[in-house]
């Protein structure tokens, strides 16, 4: 027997057919797991109990004006040309390492796409409110088109068909979370590259035929950011910038077509992304005949359908007033899911997004993998401090996961009391508020044992 | 008012706690069987043997505890050549060759760390560095 020595990698590393990053986090003590659960129901019953009996949240009277001077800023044009300009530079240099760049891990192309983008843009639309509407290339380059084109702002060929409302969005988050977990090349920059191209094509081909809606209702990420953005305190009342609690922001959400299929594909990926790396699921696929992505994209179907269907059996089971369709239920109630979203992302992510987003920060200063130094990043360290504390990480995963239902429950309490007719009004939302427990208990659990 | 409506949520309150309990027992029993291919601790390492006999590995994707800087002792008893690689941050390589062969690793910093073969891609062990 010989005692051979680890080798280290040389840089470039090996393609793996492993998703991006190294070790990921250790699963939360059980103890913290439980708390987090009885957090979450005692929180759910008090909410019931003691919360308001009127709807307290209006779009069209909450917020306060904010400043004259910050709704100028926020308002102004040189802002919005520089956000266009900024996304638009950061766009044409990641897409040059993307083009050019060598088809290895440290092309920043893969880490600015799955973490910057990807995940970056829940801190940011929290922080800033809509982010990526203001710096979309998609966006810029459609309204530079019809700019060339001699087209109206904004407008297209044809009226948006209501009907659509968010789905197109739902379909792309799903092209979106299957190609980042399940497709067995997801860290190829070939495949990574052509997903963006299709995107880009049907984002202009769309924007053309039907105006900038389009992007507002299909563009996955303009989507999916502007969702987060109602959890921030910036909004907008009568073309004014006003400042809302979250809550009350949250509120004012639109309740489209497929609303509620976009947060099943938030919510149910995020959970299969814990499940795919359980013990049991490994065993199961691994042993089987078919390759991995046949039994992973049927899990992930099964995530996202499962949380859909969840969700609108559980908000349409309780007695409705004639103004309410029965089947409007389960979009109007969509939005209270996404704080709940939110707060698992936040434990799913973070240590993903802290360390890998600084090593692409690293990765970026070196676009062709050539030793260049271009942004000045290159010889910075990433700084590991989140996963040598896992006790801290752990206790934070769970606030975040009880304090995001916690909004969630007093959000769809608010919507229900608003639309659910009087004597309906408590038992109708139980079923809801059952959905979301099970949501965070089963998120909890996949936390727990994932 | 409120004694009222607790009286009503109190069977919803039992029946989910039920649930929760029901869920948590029968999700408690996933544990991996224990193998002959079960890690064993001696002294200040942990041993593993991992057997390849042609695309097909054990153990397949069993957890194994490990401290921090403690050393994993991996016996790979292989019909072929190959290479596993362990996803810790920075990754490291493992070239083994036909036969039977013993490698250490070790992982500085707390996490779940995959060991996995490429060609076939198949996740072998998952180390809880603790």
């Amino acid at each position: 027997m010989d005692s051979s020595p680890t080798r280290l990698p040389e840089v470039g590393g090996a393609i793996s057919a492993h998703g991006l990053g190294g070790a990921k986090d250790l699963p939360i003590p059980s103890e913290l797991a439980i708390a987090g659960a009885v957090a979450a129901l005692v929180i759910s019953f008090t909410v019931l109990a003691v919360a308001w009996r009127e709807p307290r949240y209006d779009a069209a009277t909450s917020g306060r004006p904010a400043p004259e001077w910050l709704d100028r800023f926020v308002s102004s044009t040189a802002l919005a040309v520089s956000a266009r300009v900024l996304g638009m530079a950061f766009f044409l240099y990641v897409g040059a390492a993307a083009v050019f760049g060598q088809d290895t891990l440290i092309n920043p192309f893969l880490g600015t796409f799955y973490v910057l983008l990807w995940v970056g843009l829940v801190p940011a639309s929290l922080l800033l409110g809509p982010v990526f509407k203001a710096i979309s290339p998609a966006r810029t380059i459609s309204m530079l088109f019809a700019k060339v084109s001699g087209v109206p702002e904004g407008e297209g060929l044809y009226a948006y068909p209501a009907r659509l409302g968010y789905w197109p969005a739902a379909a792309g988050l799903f092209a979106f979370v299957w190609l980042e977990l399940v497709y067995p090349s997801s860290t190829d920059i070939g495949p990574v590259r052509l997903w963006c191209a299709a995107y880009l094509g049907i984002m202009f081909v769309g924007s053309a035929l039907f105006g900038t809606t389009f992007l507002a209702r299909a563009d996955p990420f303009e989507v999916y950011s502007s969702l987060v953005a109602k959890l921030s305190i910036w909004g907008r009342r009568e073309g004014r910038l006003v400042l809302r609690s979250p809550l009350a922001n949250l509120d004012t959400t639109v309740a489209r077509p497929g609303l509620v299929a976009v947060v099943a594909v938030l919510f149910g990926s995020t959970a299969f992304d814990s499940f795919r790396e359980s013990t049991a699921w490994l065993g199961v696929v691994q042993a089987m005949s078919t390759p991995r992505v046949v039994p992973d994209t049927l899990a992930l179907v099964a995530f996202s359908a499962g949380v859909g269907v969840v969700l609108a059996v559980a908000t349409m089971a309780t007695g409705v007033t004639a103004d309410t369709p029965r089947r409007a239920l389960p979009d109007l109630f969509a939005h209270s899911v996404v704080p709940i979203i939110v707060g698992y992302i936040v434990a799913h992510y973070l240590t993903y997004f802290v360390e890998y987003g600084q090593q692409t920060i690293i990765q970026l200063s070196d676009p062709f993998s050539r030793g260049d130094d271009y942004l000045g990043t290159a010889d910075l360290q990433v700084n590991y401090w989140l996963s040598m504390h896992p006790t801290f990480l752990a206790v934070t995963k769970v606030l975040a996961v009880a304090l995001g239902h916690v909004v969630g429950v007093v959000a769809a309490h608010d919507r229900a009391v608003k639309l659910l007719p009087r004597r309906h009004q408590l038992t109708g939302q139980l079923p809801l508020l059952v959905a979301m427990v099970g949501f965070t208990v089963g998120g909890l659990y996949l936390l727990f044992a994932a | 008012m409120s004694g009222r409506v607790l009286t009503r949520l109190a069977p919803v309150v039992l029946v989910l706690a039920a649930g929760l309990t029901g869920c948590g027992g029968s999700d408690g029993e996933a544990d991996p069987p224990a193998t002959s291919q079960s890690p064993s601790t001696d002294g200040d390492s942990v041993a593993v043997t991992v057997t390849r006999e042609g695309d097909s590995f054990t153990p397949n994707g069993e957890r194994v505890e490990l401290a921090v800087d403690q050393a994993l002792v991996l016996t790979i008893d292989a019909d072929e050549a190959g290479e596993l690689h362990v996803h810790s941050t920075p990754e490291q390589d493992i070239a083994y060759d036909e036969g039977s062969s013993e490698h250490e690793i070790t992982i500085d910093r707390p996490g779940v760390v995959e060991v996995e073969s490429h060609d076939p891609d198949l996740i072998i062990l998952q180390l809880e560095v603790r």
